[in-house]
């Protein structure tokens, strides 16, 4: 029994044999991993995106905002304040950008996403487009 | 190769001595540290966006005259000074952009309502047909 479950069945079998099942797994969850994901950079803190119906999709993901759950604020990966959002913003709108992504905290405050709301008006920008992920199955 | 059993199926009938030319070790070593490198660095969020009119600062006057204004609070929704559930409020700002369809919608989430909530209720309304969404606050 012992005997014929080894991988040749032999005296003579050697480690390779013994690891090929194992390589075979870690292959296909290499490549499951490579297709099945996409990289992406890593946000300064951590954001829980809230959860909705809505089908559309983003599209190129250009210029992010980032919306902590205790109402800090990052823009392109770099966390600041609102006096550095403010400049952020006036810099890319004169630069002719006007595509803006809105990455919020589920938990954070609404109002904290009025605020920005009104900052991006206030350099120009005229449609917000907030980020969520659809429900779980 | 006689010794192999005849019984039990090989899927790799290769030559010994050719395999063990070359060790699989180094291999499984740079393929782990791939697959832990890909299982880190990939994100499998699939991102969806709602679109919503940046909040108008100036001259909200007469906009919010004509506007509907759904106020969210953390005791429930209210239109029109009335607490009303979510489908009453879709209900209700539908028949009012029917007669004026250029009619905005203003979302006036309160201070402590989270985000989630309100992405609910622009859900909900977006579903109903409603397009001309805002979110505005009160005036500190």
């Amino acid at each position: 029994m012992n005997r014929s479950m080894r991988a040749t069945g032999g005296r003579r079998t050697n480690d390779d044999d013994r690891i090929l099942p194992l390589i075979n797994v870690v292959f296909l969850l290499l490549i499951f991993f490579m297709l099945a994901g996409h990289l992406a950079a890593t946000d300064p803190f951590h954001v829980e995106p809230p959860v909705s119906a809505s089908e559309t999709e983003p599209g190129d993901m250009g210029h992010v905002i980032l919306v902590g759950t205790d109402g800090r604020v990052a823009f392109d990966g770099q966390v600041i304040d609102d006096a550095g959002l403010k400049a952020a913003l006036a810099g890319a709108a004169e630069a002719g950008v006007s595509d803006f992504r809105l990455k919020a905290d589920s938990t954070a405050p609404a109002v904290r996403l009025v605020e920005i709301m009104e900052l991006m008006r206030a350099a120009g920008v005229e449609k917000v487009h907030v980020l969520t992920v659809p429900k779980a199955l | 190769m006689s010794a192999i059993p005849t019984t039990r199926p090989s899927l790799a009938p290769r030559n010994k001595a050719r395999r063990n030319l070359i060790s699989l070790t180094p291999l499984i070593d740079v393929v782990f540290i791939l697959l832990v490198f890909f299982m880190l660095a990939s994100s499998f969020l699939e991102w969806r966006s709602i679109s919503l009119d940046a909040p108008k600062k100036t001259a909200a006057a007469p906009s919010l005259e004509r506007a509907v204004l759904v106020e969210v609070r953390d005791d429930g929704l209210r239109l029109g000074g009335e607490m009303m559930s979510i489908d009453r409020v879709v209900q209700r700002a539908a028949a009012a952009l029917q007669k004026k369809p250029d009619r905005p919608v203003l979302i006036r989430p309160d201070d402590e309502v989270p985000v989630q909530d309100v992405v609910m209720v622009l859900d909900a309304l977006s579903a109903g047909g409603v397009a001309n969404l805002s979110l505005i606050r009160r005036k500190p």
